[in-house]
């Protein structure tokens, strides 16, 4: 790499001139012979130069105590001082555990129960019993939080919910699911999963369609049984699927739900449910601290950026697919 | 057909999975017949009464949906929800292929750059307000595309296309190159055609998070005459948790709670009737049927 | 056929009741809380001399006074006496219904410099404004609006809400009636049981308990509360349990957050042994199973749900929540015997009650610094006059002999209005979207806006009347606790303090003096010392303490 930023021309020349001239030529080769796929990502790069990085440029306000009336860049430079707040804050350590718990518990359960959801669909012998059940699953995905929230109340409140009735008809004690500590992790789990795996049984079953049906015919013929079949044949089969998937969910592993939890907590349990989302809108967004909300988010970025890095390497050892 | 029953082995099997599917039905199916159940409630039955899960046809009331239907600004909000619906995502499509194809060529000199380069927004989120003062500056507030456009790529779906199209067998695509069809008429005639399951289901995830857009239509759009219709129902929604001052009837004809179920039926009709239509896609050997063409 | 015979019917009994309660025999106890101000109509007698006008464009964002109904109409009629009278071309945005969306809204607009001329906006997030200097002090376009500065903006602890460093910052409308909520029993409950209204805190709990565990209703099945509430409000003044739960706290003698009572006494009221009692006592009505064990997560529709099906026996609620015909319908339908009364709120261990705690609140609007950069302060206040004075009718009920009429005292009646085009009905609640920024809750206000109704069971419901008997009760003042300003960790703070209180209360913590001693403690650990330091100096400057 070269230093010197104040000859920057000078420098790419002399780059250039370092080249090798079979290297050159080579690379105007590939150039031409490419040039269609470099055209094609004009509007798609432009797209993202536009709205990803001068948003990325404008998050520079991390740094800076933003004064809307001085911009972006004349804002006064802070450094660190709003990551400093956010480590400092009185519920930092509680508010990174909720999060990840949630977030793991929701990646590890409901990615392989949504697997499992999509081998039975692909295997089951009734068509038409198939289109209903993926219809019907994927119906919760479109209920927002809002309406889950009157639909849990209506299964889990002490007072008239369904389950509380079974368990009182049988002599038991009621239990607020919706606001005792030892169980709301649990409730939130469970709701993100019933609303969200048919929805994400799509994509597994379109891995499932693109695997190549005389794989089957030919394990059949050498009598292999349907276990069998699934664990050499379609496991395999969506596993670089699983593992692209699994591995953004990573990137993504400081964001639980924030709809989610925004409706569904509550002054009882939020010791268990506030999450790092829920806070930088409450201390964030309406205490009008930007900077601090943009800082968080950097934070959250750079937590992403590890875990994929490292989730990456080790896909990679164990054999498969990386993401890149 | 397509399995027979040939041994216990397949009978245990598909016993196994029917039962599992049936269970998943009926988790699902209880307790979205109980939303249902709340859409039509009369305003006489309130809420509660015994489990909620059924009310006899006779008492029905239809209610709760003849008001959001006939409500002033439903159409429009209508309208504009499917502009955006199906603007928003034809804009996705036309900018998530061609990324997604041209990553899928291990051979495209730049590409783990590119794959860096879309990367690093997926996992750096700029923020609302950095976004917005890009919006904001580019004069969109207000224009319906300040909706479709800054989410127009999702790096998730990219990578999911992307690995689809590094599933399609090479040589197809080498047969046609030395056709001399250029990239882009091989993606438009050669892959694009083996692509409708992995188009469809990407389209669908775009299309349902354009149909369900709220945050951005509050953010970005004032005029009235532009709100798609989750911020419709929002609002009404909304308004029912502040009605201590309503001085007239709109929700005296039936149960608060009637008008949010409703609400979910109406937003999830779209899905209901389009949804059996994408399912004649998802059928195996869609792939395999083109190949030996 | 029958259904519109009964329509009809129906309009023909509120036409007439209006027409009773508008008579001379006007019920008097609603004269009582309206504001102190002659009807607007009257007071546009005098203009000051036309000074000469200059064509201006605004955009004003409001909240809907019906946020559900949409906007004016193009061809609004107010559009076009705006345009030709004022010279101001308008751009009207209704905010979207829900608090936390508005500030979202104005907070993502005031980061890119782009608010709009004149915004309604609320108090906490008006101080961050402030602070970053997008707002400008309006105190210059007061004498350009002398009516409305008379009517609207001439209250002390209003204006207090919005003036920093002396100089206002917003334009604080009447917001709500003061001693809006109060505690109502079943008084057919209290009948079918053979019991009394309670009067103090134990015969408060000793009825609560019956009313859960005897059936007061009837049917069978324990399907019934002694007490309903939900946890209402946020923010410093508001914060903990909330106001439903304020009048067991002023039996105490701590109502609300703070202590107000003067300068010495000054800080939160949990430095108050006896808001550890009062909280103790909250927590034994949550382990006698007395209160709806679904309050700590309910919203307020959840609540309101809960009362109309029949479950509540005693409950703090808003008197036009209660008592207004479209609230109070499906209570009806599903209790056609029910009765709700007025309690005085009950009497504590000392001698102390109280209803609650009086914060005054306004509905402010703010205009940008922006707006009077480009010189259109003018045109904000021609037209603000203009809805107090000549469009105030126009604003607050419609357009005279289309929307309404006024009968021979000045009160609105809908004789001889085509009942389709009545301003109360729901396909004209787009016509009166800015009532909210004329109304100053005047005799003629109150009587068009909460009218008596009938009852299945044929009781005439008044609002007013409960309104009347909530603001009998004593009460606490607590104003100046709205104008203590969030400090940086606002967030954490209130968080803290309202968790903390939950979980003493059900339960969760351990209730004693040591554990509220370590509560305090980390309050102070927080920052709630330095908050009081502050808050204090403020409410001197402000002349709340003394």
């Amino acid at each position: 790499m070269d230093t010197s930023p104040t000859s920057p021309p000078a420098s790419a020349a002399a780059r250039w001139k370092s080249f090798g001239s079979r290297e050159r030529e080579n690379l105007r080769k590939s150039l031409r012979k490419y040039r269609w796929l470099y055209i094609m990502l004009i509007p798609p790069l432009a797209y993202f130069v536009v709205f990803q990085y001068v948003p990325l440029w404008n998050a520079q306000i991390a740094f800076k105590d933003f004064r809307p009336l001085l911009g972006v860049w004349g804002s006064p430079f802070t450094g660190f001082d709003h990551f400093i707040t956010f480590f400092h804050s009185y519920y930092f350590s509680e508010l990174i555990s909720n999060t990840l718990i949630f977030s793991f518990l929701k990646l590890f359960v409901g990615i392989p129960l949504a697997v499992i959801l999509a081998l039975a669909l692909y295997e089951t012998m009734f068509l038409r019993f198939r289109t209903i059940v993926q219809t019907i699953a994927y119906l919760p995905h479109f209920l927002s939080w809002v309406i889950m929230f009157g639909v849990l109340l209506m299964l889990l409140s002490p007072g008239e919910g369904l389950i509380n009735a079974v368990i009182k008809a049988n002599g038991g004690r009621p239990i607020a699911f919706l606001t005792s500590p030892e169980w709301f992790r649990f409730v939130v789990v469970a709701s993100d999963i019933w609303k969200e795996t048919g929805w994400s049984t799509i994509i597994y079953l379109a891995a499932l369609m693109a695997i190549d049906p005389t794989l089957y015919e030919a394990a059949a013929v050498d009598g292999a049984s349907r276990f069998h079949r699934i664990w050499y044949i379609s496991l395999p089969g969506i596993l670089p699927v699983v593992a692209v998937i699994t591995m953004l969910r990573l990137g993504h592993i400081l964001n639980a739900g924030f709809n989610q939890i925004f409706i569904l907590y509550s002054l009882p349990v939020y010791s268990v449910g506030d999450i790092i989302d829920t806070w930088v809108y409450r201390q964030g967004i309406l205490e009008f601290q930007f900077s601090l909300a943009t800082a968080v988010g950097l934070f959250k970025g750079v937590i992403g950026l590890i875990l994929v890095v490292v989730s990456n390497r080790l896909a990679r050892r164990i054999g498969g697919a990386g993401l890149y | 057909m397509r399995i027979r029953i040939k041994s216990w082995d397949d009978l245990v099997f598909q016993i196994l999975v029917n039962g599992f599917l049936l269970t998943v039905l009926l988790v699902v199916t209880i307790p979205i017949w109980r939303v249902f159940i709340m859409s039509i409630t009369p305003l006489a039955w309130a809420e509660g009464t015994s489990l909620g899960l059924w009310i006899p046809p006779g008492e029905w009331s239809n209610e709760a949906y003849k008001q959001l239907f006939n409500h002033p600004a439903f159409l429009q909000a209508a309208t504009n929800s499917v502009i955006i619906t199906v603007g928003g995502t034809a804009i996705n499509l036309f900018l998530t292929v061609p990324l997604a194809y041209a990553l899928s060529n291990e051979n495209l000199p730049g590409r783990k750059f590119l794959v860096t380069f879309i990367l690093i927004p997926f996992l750096f989120h700029a923020g609302l307000i950095p976004t917005y003062l890009v919006v904001q500056k580019l004069g969109l507030v207000d224009n319906l595309l300040a909706v479709m456009l800054p989410g127009a790529v999702s790096v998730y779906n990219t990578l999911v296309m992307k690995g689809f199209f590094e599933g399609l067998p090479e040589e197809l695509k080498e047969a046609a190159r030395l056709d001399g069809a250029n990239e882009v008429q091989v993606l438009w005639h050669v892959i694009l055609p083996l692509s409708k399951p992995i188009l469809l289901t990407i389209g669908l995830f775009y299309a349902v998070s354009h149909w369900n857009e709220f945050f951005n239509p509050i953010l970005y759009l004032n005029r009235a005459d532009l709100q798609p219709l989750p911020v419709l129902l929002r609002n009404i929604l909304l308004a029912a948790n502040i009605n201590e001052y309503l001085d007239y009837d709109a929700f005296a004809r039936a149960p608060i709670a009637a008008f949010k179920a409703a609400s979910v039926f109406i937003t999830m009709l779209p899905m209901v009737i389009v949804y059996p239509w994408i399912q004649r896609y998802f059928t195996k050997g869609t792939l395999l049927g083109a190949v030996k063409e | 056929m029958s259904k519109s015979l009964s329509k009809f019917f129906l309009i023909a009994v509120a036409a007439a009741m209006i027409l009773t309660a508008c008579g001379p025999t006007a019920t008097p106890e609603a004269t009582e809380v309206a504001v102190e101000t002659e009807a607007p109509a009257d007071v546009v007698t005098e203009e000051p001399t036309p000074v000469p006008m200059e064509p201006a464009e605004l955009e004003i964002w409001v909240s809907g006074r019906v946020s559900e109904a949409g906007p004016p109409p193009e061809d609004w009629v107010a559009y076009q006496i705006i345009q030709d009278e004022l010279l101001i071309d308008l751009e009207l945005v209704l905010l979207p219904s829900s608090a936390g969306d508005q500030d979202t809204k104005i907070n993502t607009a005031a980061a890119s410099n782009s608010l709009p001329d004149l915004f309604f906006v609320s108090r906490d997030t008006l101080y961050d404004l402030v602070q970053v200097g997008l707002v400008a002090p309006v105190d210059d376009l007061l004498p350009l609006m002398p009516v409305r500065t008379e009517t609207h903006y001439s209250d002390p602890n209003r204006n207090a809400l919005v003036t920093f460093d002396g100089q206002m910052y917003g334009l604080p409308d009447p917001g709500q009636i003061p001693m809006t909520d109060g505690l109502v029993i079943r008084q057919d409950w209290l009948d079918a049981l053979g019991l009394q209204a309670p009067t103090t805190l134990d015969d408060f709990m000793t009825v609560a308990t019956a009313f859960t565990f005897d059936d007061p209703d009837g049917n069978g099945q324990a399907d019934t509360y002694g007490f309903c509430a939900f946890i209402d409000g946020s923010g410093l003044s508001n914060m903990g349990l909330g106001p439903r739960f304020n009048f067991i706290y002023g039996a105490y003698g701590v109502a609300g957050v703070w202590n107000l009572n003067s300068a010495d006494e000054f800080g939160l009221n949990a430095r108050d042994p006896r808001f550890m009692e009062a909280t103790q006592f909250i927590r034994s009505m949550v382990e006698a199973g007395v209160i709806d064990p679904d309050w700590p997560t309910l919203s307020k529709d959840d609540f309101r749900a809960g009362w109309k099906q029949g479950q509540c026996g005693i409950m703090s609620e808003n008197f036009a929540a209660l008592a207004n015909r479209s609230n109070y319908a499906a209570f009806d339908e599903n209790n056609p015997e029910g009765e709700w009364v007025v309690i005085p709120p009950p009497v504590g261990p000392y001698g102390d009650s109280s209803e609650g705690v009086i914060i005054q609140t306004a509905r402010i609007y703010a205009v940008s610094q922006r707006a009077i950069d480009e010189g259109k302060g003018p045109a904000i206040a021609r037209l603000l006059e203009w809805m107090a004075t000549d469009g105030y009718m126009l604003m607050a009920f419609g357009e005279e002999g289309v929307n309404f009429n006024l009968d021979n005292n000045g009160y609105i009646t809908l004789e001889g209005i085509d009942p389709e085009l009545a301003w109360n009905t729901s396909a004209m609640q787009p016509l009166t979207q800015l009532a909210n920024m004329v109304y100053i809750f005047t005799d003629v206000e109150l009587q068009a806006r909460y009218q008596s109704h009938t009852s299945l069971n044929g009781r005439t419901i008044e609002p007013l009347a409960f309104l009347a008997g909530f603001s009998e009760q004593p009460w606490t003042e607590a104003t100046g606790s709205a104008i203590i300003n969030p400090p940086a960790n606002a967030a954490d703070f209130t968080r803290f303090y309202s968790e903390n209180l939950v979980q003493f209360v059900l339960g969760q913590q351990d209730l004693n003096e040591e554990t509220w001693a370590a509560f305090l403690e980390g309050l102070d650990s927080l920052g709630a010392a330095d908050l009081e330091a502050v808050a204090k100096q403020d409410l001197i400057d402000a002349g709340f303490l003394r």
